[in-house]
This record gives structure tokens, sequence and C-alpha cells, in this order.
């Protein structure tokens, strides 16, 4: 699997090419910078610098892109955690237990644990990388629509009741979100719910929705409120608790386990990507947890499950385009642009005559990942400094921000409407019990999982029984059934409890 | 003992259920109205159904509720100062491209610092300016899109 005359020409190259690491640590910040601000996201990063890439040499500039696409995962993370804000769908589920850690004063610990959590996620699935890289790709070309359906209805049914005080109220946001994200037209051309609106042709803006649902609406409910962090004892910012956050990952190996090979395999697969890996990853970490109740509440576990799975979502759509040359998302299609530029065609053939070259892409991302140890912590360090901003002048700061970055994503008035309508839906909702979060994973996952319905449809032709030839996708099936089953007994068990105490 | 639960109607809450299920009746009837294709209707169909299905659910919860319905120990003050950050916030969106992204930033930070109980004037006379300043210049060196301003 390893071919070591091909890794040998990768440490020499790597050695003897200085120009290739001074990129790292600027790759890095910048990644972090782009992914920390809401509404940039990593492949806009990408995009950002691609063009200064064009005058390096094939592999400094490869590194310098992958530097960026290692910040950024990891950047997201700290709005997420700081303010509630993802500052990439991919940090989505950090905000879920990250925010509630810093309403607690434990703002440290959980940019902490997200840090380390994704330092060892990259290298985790870098290392996975560079052993199985072609196998790996070989399993995903297996992968149809009636699979990636399967994974979509998964990533629902297992976020369902997310912080909800019930499953009815859980399922209803999910629902809900769902039928947002079916709005527009459908692969099929048929044109729904867009009410005369020409933007909502393609859909609700994601992003901007999922800001507004996330970010603004908690901010609507932070009105009244002085600080983020309320006790101002626990307003500190402090590199030991930084470290003991990392610490904590070290606690928790299997929930970081569990959540860096979800992460592989569901950002190995095209068109997925860390955007619902760590969802996925999250609420895998929930189902499996002895405490399933202190999930959306702080759990530190959370945090670890959704930054795991974001960071090594990297090593797995790197293996997707390095062995096939297809890009898994936005930031690995940059990346392919950027071996276009460089007249290096990607795929197979790259993969079999340049494995030297692979190898040393590979071997610079297990640099990087310790690399953004030091760099990410000194970044933490100083963004933390948010919790002790009065609330007066974040709250509109924030709102202008997250509108600015609304537009940048849309590049019309479309995004800061979609965002003020979610935000006031998402105040309303959560102000009821029901889980925003839920009616986000909907919205992300609605429109993936009605396409993939869609084509699995055409290719049986309308004969449902046909899902029966995939054993995999019936697999998950049956496992979701079991855990919506489990979820509801354990609701009707939680307030049994409730009534009896009462 | 046995205790008496005291029981009452959660309206506000059930009206918002009810709301949303009636935009998810109103999305699923334009829906049927375009196609009555499996092709259309594969998920939007079956999700619409559990909407209204899950509505009947939590409004009959809602309308025997036990405990007041919103956040615990919220006076009428507090409602009302989270009312105008949403009325103010609405406003900054309408205004945005009438007035330009410059002052209606400018003008939903002042709004916005006053609402949060800023009352130092030099506060409210120099931040909002400089934060406009700050967020439309960096704003235009990161975004490939124009943004139409009045003054900067």
């Amino acid at each position: 699997m390893i071919d070591f005359p091909a890794f040998g020409s990768a440490v020499g190259m790597l050695a003897g090419s200085p120009e290739a690491w001074i990129w790292v640590v600027p790759g890095l910040l910048i990644g972090l910078l782009f992914g920390a601000l809401p509404g940039i996201s990593v492949s806009m990063a990408m995009a950002l610098v691609l063009p200064a890439t064009l005058y390096m040499d094939f592999l400094p500039a490869i590194i310098f892109l992958t530097s960026v696409y290692t910040g950024a995962g990891f950047g997201g993370s700290i709005p997420a955690v700081l303010i509630n804000i993802p500052g990439t769908s991919s940090a989505v589920a950090t905000t879920f237990d990250g925010y509630p850690m810093a309403r607690k004063g434990q703002h440290n610990e959980a940019l902490g644990a997200a840090l380390f959590a994704s330092c060892i996620g990259v290298l985790v699935s870098y290392i996975v990388l560079f052993v199985l890289v072609q196998p790996l790709a070989e399993i995903v070309l297996r992968i149809g629509p009636y699979e990636m359906a399967a994974i979509g209805i998964w990533g629902m049914v297992l976020l369902g009741s997310i912080g909800g005080s019930t499953v009815a109220k859980g399922l209803f946001a999910a629902a809900i979100g769902v039928l947002c994200g079916t709005v527009g037209m459908n692969t099929a051309g048929y044109m729904r719910g867009d009410m005369g609106i020409p933007w909502l042709l393609d859909g609700v803006p994601t992003i901007p929705a999922m800001v507004g649902l996330l970010a603004a609406s908690q901010l609507f409910a932070l009105v009244n409120a002085k600080f983020i962090v309320e006790a101002e004892e626990h307003r500190t910012i402090s590199l030991r608790r930084i470290l003991d956050g990392g610490l904590m990952v070290l606690r928790h190996p299997l929930s970081q386990l569990r959540g860096t090979f979800v992460g592989i395999f569901i950002g190995a697969v095209p068109g997925i990507g860390s955007s619902i890996a760590n969802l996925i990853s999250y609420g895998e970490a929930r189902r499996a947890s002895k405490d399933p109740a202190s999930f959306g509440k702080g759990n530190v576990e959370g945090v670890i499950a959704a930054e795991s799975a974001n960071s090594s979502s990297e090593g797995g759509s790197m293996a997707t385009m390095l062995a096939l040359g297809i890009p898994g998302g936005g930031a690995t299609a940059i990346l392919l642009a950027a071996f276009a530029m460089h007249n290096v065609v990607g795929g197979p053939r790259f993969m079999e005559q340049n494995r030297d070259i692979v190898y040393a892409i590979i071997l610079s991302n297990f640099a990087q990942a310790f690399v953004l140890l030091v760099v990410g912590t000194g970044f933490v360090f100083i963004a933390s400094t948010v919790v002790r901003l009065p609330l007066r002048y974040l709250i509109p700061s924030v709102l202008v921000m997250s509108t600015m970055g609304a537009f940048a994503i849309e590049g019309s008035i479309a995004g800061p409407i979609t965002l003020f309508v979610f935000a006031v839906l998402g105040w309303l909702m959560s102000r009821y019990g029901f889980p925003v979060a839920a009616i986000v994973v909907g919205l992300l996952l609605g429109r993936l999982i009605e396409t993939e319905l869609l084509r699995a449809w055409q290719l049986a032709g309308g004969d449902p029984l046909y899902i029966l030839e995939h054993p995999v996708a019936v697999g998950i099936l049956v496992l979701m059934v079991v855990s919506l089953v489990l979820s509801v007994r354990r609701d009707v068990r939680r307030r049994r409890a409730q009534r009896a105490e009462a | 003992m046995e205790t008496t639960v005291r029981r009452h109607i959660a309206w506000a809450p059930l009206l918002l259920v009810t709301a949303l299920s009636g935009v998810a009746l109103a999305f699923l009837l334009e829906a049927r109205g375009v196609s009555l294709d499996p092709q259309n209707l594969l998920l939007l169909q079956p999700t619409a159904w559990l909407v209204l299905l899950l509505w009947a659910v939590l409004a009959w919860g809602f309308l025997r509720a036990r405990a007041p319905a919103g956040p615990a120990g919220e006076s009428r003050a507090d409602i009302l100062r989270i009312l105008a950050m949403v009325a103010a916030f609405g406003g900054f969106i309408l205004a945005l491209e009438p007035l330009g992204y410059d002052v209606a930033i400018c003008g939903f930070a002042l709004v916005g610092l006053a609402i949060g109980g800023e009352r130092k004037p030099l506060a409210l006379l120099l931040f909002p300016p400089l934060f406009s300043l700050g967020v439309v210049h960096g704003f235009r060196l990161l975004v490939p899109y124009p943004f139409p301003t009045s003054l900067l």
C-alpha cells in the first residue's frame, strides 16, 4: 500500500525545498482569519489566494493552498464557539455545544478542545490517506444515490431532537427545515414555493439562513444581557485553560476517533463533504453517549465530535481528489484549478506517475497539523477577547458583520433578507423550546436528500423495492429506525420521570 | 398527597406552530398545483404531512400547557427591548439599498447601541461612523460585488 521509494523521494523533495515550507504559516494564518469571518467560506478563502500561487512552483503552491484549507477548517470554529456563528458551514455542529460552553465561561476549554480535535483529525486523516489512498477512492466510487440519500436521512434522524424539549418539537423543526430546503427548482425541473421571487429559484440561500437561525436569533435573545459570559470571574483568557481543553480531547479518544473516521469517509464522498460530516459525527456522538441529555448544553464531547469530523474530512476529500481527480467540494475544486494552472492534470494517472509528489503533499499536511497547534493556540488566545466585549457593542457589530457576510455570499440583497427572516424564525422557535439546530440540519440535508432520492427513483424506474439491491443503504435505514425508536423511548421515559417528580 | 397541576393554553407557541403548519400546507397545495408527478412530491409531500401530523400533537400539548411559555423571569420591558432590536434589524435590512450600506450601518449601530443601554454621548457619536467606515472599506477589499453607498 505504501510505495517506499516514492516516500523516500518525497522526503528528499521536501527537505531540499525550503520555499515549500515558508508558505505554511502564512497559509494557516490566512485560513484561520478567513475561516473565522462569517460568510467567507473555505473555498472563498482559497479562491482569493489562488492567483498568488500562479508564480510559485507546483509543490509550494499546493502546500500553501492546503495550509489555507487546514487553517480555515479550524478557523470556522472560533466564532462558532464564541458568538454562535459557524464561520463556515462545516462548523455548524460546533455551535451546538461550543457556544453553551462559552456561555458557561468555558470558552478557553471549548476552543482548546476544538483546536486539538482539529489538529488530531487532520493528522489521522492524512495518515489514513497516506496508507489507504487508493482503496478509499475505490470504495467511494461504489457509493450511489441510494447510499447518499440514506446517509442524508441518517444525519436527519440522528439530529432530529437536538436540544429540544421533546422529540415532536425536534422532528417538527427538522421537517420545517427540510421543507425550506425543497423550495425552488428541484433536479427534475419542478419549481415550488418560490413565491415569484427570482432568487428563490435556486432555493433558500443556505448560509445566510443558517447564520440567521443560529447566530442572529441568539443575539436577539441576548439583548438584555451585559456580556456573553455573565460572571466576571469567568471572562478570563487563559493559555493554561486552552491547553486543558486540549487535554479533554485526549480524555475522550473514542469521540475523537469516531469523528475522525466519520469525517474521512463522508469527506471522501463527492458532494457531501465536511458540512455534513460534522453533523453526522455529532449525532453519532450524542447517540452513543451515556448522557445524551447533556449534549446541546455544553458537553465537550459534542465539540470534539464536530471538530474532529470537519477537519478529518479534508483528508477524505483529498483522497478522492488525488486518486480520482474528482473534487469532493469547493476547496478541492480550487486545488484542482491550481493543478491546472501549473499544467498538471489530477486523477489516477497523476497518482500513478507522481506518487512522490502526492506523498510530499501528504507529508507537508502532517507538518501543517503540528504547526496549526502552535499558530492556532496564539490565534485562539487573541480571538477569545470577544468574551470581554460588552454585548451592547457586540450585538449590533455582529449583526452588521453577519449581514455583510450574507451579502458577500449571495452578491445581492437576497442574503441579508434571508438572514433576517430566518433570524426572526430562529428566535421565535428557540424561545418556545424548538431546537433551532434541527431546522439548520433539515435545511442543509433537505436538498441533498431530495436530489439523491430523485436520482434513486429515476434509476429504479419508480420501484421502491429496488432499494433491497443496495444492502448498505438498507443497513443505514434500519440503523436510523432503531435510533428513532430509542429516541422516542428515551423521551417517553424522561417525561414519565418528570411527571413522577411533579 | 395528590397535587393538582394548573393547566392553561400557551397561546404564543400555539400560534407559532399553527402559522408554520399553515405555511407548510400552503406550500404543499402550491406544489401539488404545479404537478402531481412523484418526482415533484417525493420528499415534499410526506414531509408536509409530517408537519401537519406533528402540529396536531404539539397543539394538543399547548392547549394543556403546565408552565408559561417563553424564558422564565422575563419582564415586559425585556421583551420590548428584544422586539425593538428585531425591528431595528428589520429596518436596517430594508434601508440597505435605498439609503446605502454606509448610512444604514451607521444608523443601525447607533440604534443598536442605544437599545443595548449605551448612554455615553461620545461613544454614541464616535462608534457608529468609525465602525461603518471599517466595515465598508474592509468588505470592499474582500467582496468582489459592488454595494451601494451614499457617503463612503
